[in-house]
């Protein structure tokens, strides 16, 4: 919990509707990105982003699982989220749990698309080994290892990350043609396939202090936020979710107004969050 | 009549009647399960007072969705509280067992308790009780698609049932996306193969958002028309549980004198 004097208030508030932040930035301008990739051996992928203070591990893990009845054509994605205690005090214990589950959701919400699988982030038919039989699930797990504010967006940009440095390794169905058994498989350790990430949205939250918003909002700020939204955005320009924090309410035009500002300021961070990305792959790789 | 044909199982399976039956959404005269128009909702029915035991309390009945919400406090904080100048909200949506048609698929929901408290907690003006809780549980005695919303409005009628100070009624509708068609106010099987959903939360005569979810793909343009159809609906909405408390109001006059 951030505790802040009037005069602090004010002198935020203050600087929002002036244009100019407390580190000197503008309303619309995020604090470097930085992207490492390829951190956890053990997983089939992993990224670590920085922004600010703010401080978050993605990894990816692959296994081979059934797919659900209902939807035998598709693999399945699971999200969680993990605040560590180290991040602060109050999360220790079940404290950071509900803020783990706020963010699994909305992250759930913004990557896997609707019920029919329309419009997520990660094509689940690319998943599919064997219609009905056999699919990756697909284990995405983010940790918070210190906490500096706009806590979605980075989790959002590290999944987008770990996404692209996943590598998932390629199968061989060796037996078991037979429609009612259970098919064998052959995993292979060197071919792996590229998981194709250009569909993976990235979020943007827009943080409504006084009258005006802000992106990529501290600590600081975020005490002082009547509320804020989180849009999440693909390269088409199309939406994938959007989840509203804050109890104040927004009129409906303000909420527009958001989204078509949340599209631009998305085209910026999606181009800069790509050559981090391109960059952090280059560096691994060598 | 399971047992007629050699061919057909004899056991019975309730997933049969919710997962396979995609209907054809690809055809221009496609019509909803329940003969619905595109833009129609569900017939509303509210009744408050369903409880006794509770301050205030609503049932609510759209369609085959019915849920029940009772409210108590305000009351004491719990001891281990710090001291605040503004009352607090507690919430909590939980499931019947045969609210499904599989068994205890309601724990699905585990989301629901904070998506209410984010709902109603913008509207419920919190400084007229302070250092005490409002408790807010709602139950859903079965489900059958759109479920929060229906929580939420009938949530918002037992605060007002329980006399707890609001700027406004909360009203939320639901719209789904199924192909190029928005509709409203969607059923379980609707909703299993949507495409895309809205669910937006209320207050219509102060026109404000309080909470707003979307998921799957939109374009700018669709978003504003499922958003004033959200809107519109919820207006509607809002006038019907009006004239529900206006009612229970008047029947509790009669009854004094």
């Amino acid at each position: 919990m951030v505790g802040l004097s009037l005069g602090e208030q004010h002198f935020i508030q203050g600087g929002i509707a002036q244009d100019l932040r407390c580190d000197g930035r503008k309303r619309l301008t995020y604090r470097p990105i930085y992207v490492e990739t390829g951190i956890i051996p053990q997983a089939n992928g992993s990224a670590r982003v920085r922004i600010g203070a703010t401080d978050v591990i993605a990894s990816v893990k692959a296994e081979l699982g059934k797919p659900s009845f209902m939807q035998p054509d598709k693999g399945k994605v699971l999200i969680h989220i993990d605040c560590s205690s180290t991040a602060e005090p109050a999360f220790e214990g079940r404290g950071g749990e509900e803020l783990s589950s706020e963010l699994s959701t909305a992250l759930q919400r913004c990557l896997l698309g609707a019920k029919s699988g329309a419009g997520a982030g990660i094509d689940r038919s690319s998943l599919v080994v064997v219609e009905g039989k056999i699919c990756w699930d697909l284990y995405i797990d983010g940790l918070v290892v210190s906490s500096d504010g706009n806590l979605l967006d980075a989790l959002s940009a590290a999944i987008k990350a770990a996404l692209s440095n996943t590598g998932i390794p390629s199968v061989k169905v060796t037996a078991g043609a037979s429609s009612d058994e259970q098919p064998e498989v052959d995993i292979s350790d060197e071919e792996f396939l590229q998981f194709d990430t250009s569909g993976v949205p990235v979020i943007v939250t827009l943080t409504k202090i006084g009258r005006h918003y802000i992106v990529d909002a501290t600590p600081e700020e975020e005490s002082q936020m009547n509320s804020a939204v989180s849009i999440s955005i693909n390269r088409k320009g199309h939406i994938c979710g959007i989840t509203k924090r804050g109890g104040a309410g927004l009129d409906p035009s303000v909420v527009l107004d958001m989204v078509s500002v949340a599209k631009y300021v998305s085209e910026q961070l999606m181009n800069k969050l790509d050559s981090e990305i391109a960059s952090a792959e280059a560096e691994d790789g060598s | 009549m399971a047992a007629k044909g050699g061919t057909t199982p004899a056991t019975y399976s309730p997933c049969q009647t919710t997962g396979k039956n995609k209907p054809p959404l690809f055809k221009e005269d496609w019509i909803r399960p329940d003969a619905r128009g595109f833009h129609q909702c569900r017939p509303a029915f509210f009744r408050t007072g369903a409880v006794n035991a509770a301050s205030g309390s609503a049932y609510a009945e759209f369609g085959n969705t019915k849920v029940i919400v009772s409210v108590f406090g305000p009351r004491e904080s719990k001891k281990a509280m710090m001291y605040s100048d503004s009352g607090r909200l507690n919430c909590n949506v939980s499931y019947t067992t045969f609210a499904t048609p599989v068994r205890g698929q309601g724990s699905d929901h585990k989301e629901y308790s904070s998506m209410l408290h984010k709902a109603l907690e913008g509207a419920i003006i919190l400084e007229s009780f302070p250092k005490t809780t409002v408790d807010v549980f709602a139950l859903v005695l079965e489900s059958s698609g759109s479920d929060l919303p229906v929580v939420i409005s009938c949530a918002s009628l037992a605060l007002a049932d329980a006399g707890i100070l609001m700027y406004d009624l909360v009203a939320s509708v639901s719209v789904s996306c199924l192909g190029k068609n928005l509709i409203i106010d969607p059923i379980s099987e609707e909703e299993n193969c949507q495409d895309g959903s809205i669910m937006i939360t209320c207050m219509p005569s102060r026109y404000e958002i309080t909470q707003l979810t979307v998921t799957g793909e939109w374009s700018t343009p669709k978003i504003n028309e499922g958003m004033q159809l959200c809107l519109d609906a919820c207006a509607k909405l809002a006038k019907i549980m009006r004239t529900c408390l206006k009612e229970s109001a008047s029947d509790a006059q009669d009854d004094s004198s």
